[in-house]
């Protein structure tokens, strides 16, 4: 699943680690998250898109 | 161990992590005392002490399942992840490699015994290289 997660972090000029601590999770999941090699849970995908204020199909992108 | 937010589950994370290590040290600890008290501290004649070793060993490793699964509850769900697939990992080694060595075993293969105690080291050091890999891969 693709998301504008990177994008959004670097428009409020966040570390990885700012990120991680306003969602609740490791800097690592973060990483993870940008970089698409790990989906967050609906709870986490929740926080991500309120932070950033978006709607969750703004932030996340189906592959298919 | 580093899940962290305003509600203070970074520090939830570490006390759990700590208190893991001190439950491992004393499950180590204990595990000593019931493999080498008998003759070393008492005598090895006197099964009361090595079966109270061996209770005490065994209550332990119940505090060190249960300081594990706390462990485990702390993390975030990526740091579970990595710690699933490193269980994974080292089941599957050990129960394909466990069964292999018995029916090895069975047929006269293996020359030479070997001493049980390898297997759960076998275990423990496979599951620190994947936790390590885990790490280096989404660093």
């Amino acid at each position: 699943m693709r998301n504008r997660v990177k994008d959004l972090r670097a428009e409020r000029a966040w570390t990885q680690a700012d990120l991680a601590q306003r969602v609740g999770v490791s800097r690592q999941a973060i990483n993870a998250i940008e970089t698409g090699k790990f989906d967050p849970s609906l709870p986490v995908a929740f926080r991500l898109a309120r932070l950033f204020d978006q709607r969750i199909e703004e932030l996340f992108f189906d592959d298919q | 161990m580093q899940a962290r937010d305003e509600t203070g589950a970074y520090r939830v994370s570490i006390k759990t992590a700590v208190r893991l290590v001190l439950w491992t040290f004393a499950w180590a600890a204990t595990l000593a005392l019931a493999k080498f008290g008998p003759g070393l501290l008492w005598d090895s004649r006197q099964p009361v002490a090595s079966w109270v070793a061996v209770a005490v060993n065994l209550a332990v490793g119940i505090g060190w399942i249960v300081a594990f699964a706390r462990f485990l509850r702390a993390q975030d769900e990526f740091q579970r992840k990595i710690i699933q697939d490193a269980l994974t990992v080292a089941l599957g080694v050990g129960w394909v490699g466990g069964f292999a060595y018995v029916v090895a075993d069975a047929a006269d293969l293996v020359a030479y015994d070997v001493d049980v105690a390898v297997f759960p080291a076998l275990l423990g050091v496979v599951y620190m290289i994947t936790i390590l890999v885990g790490r280096l891969r989404y660093r």
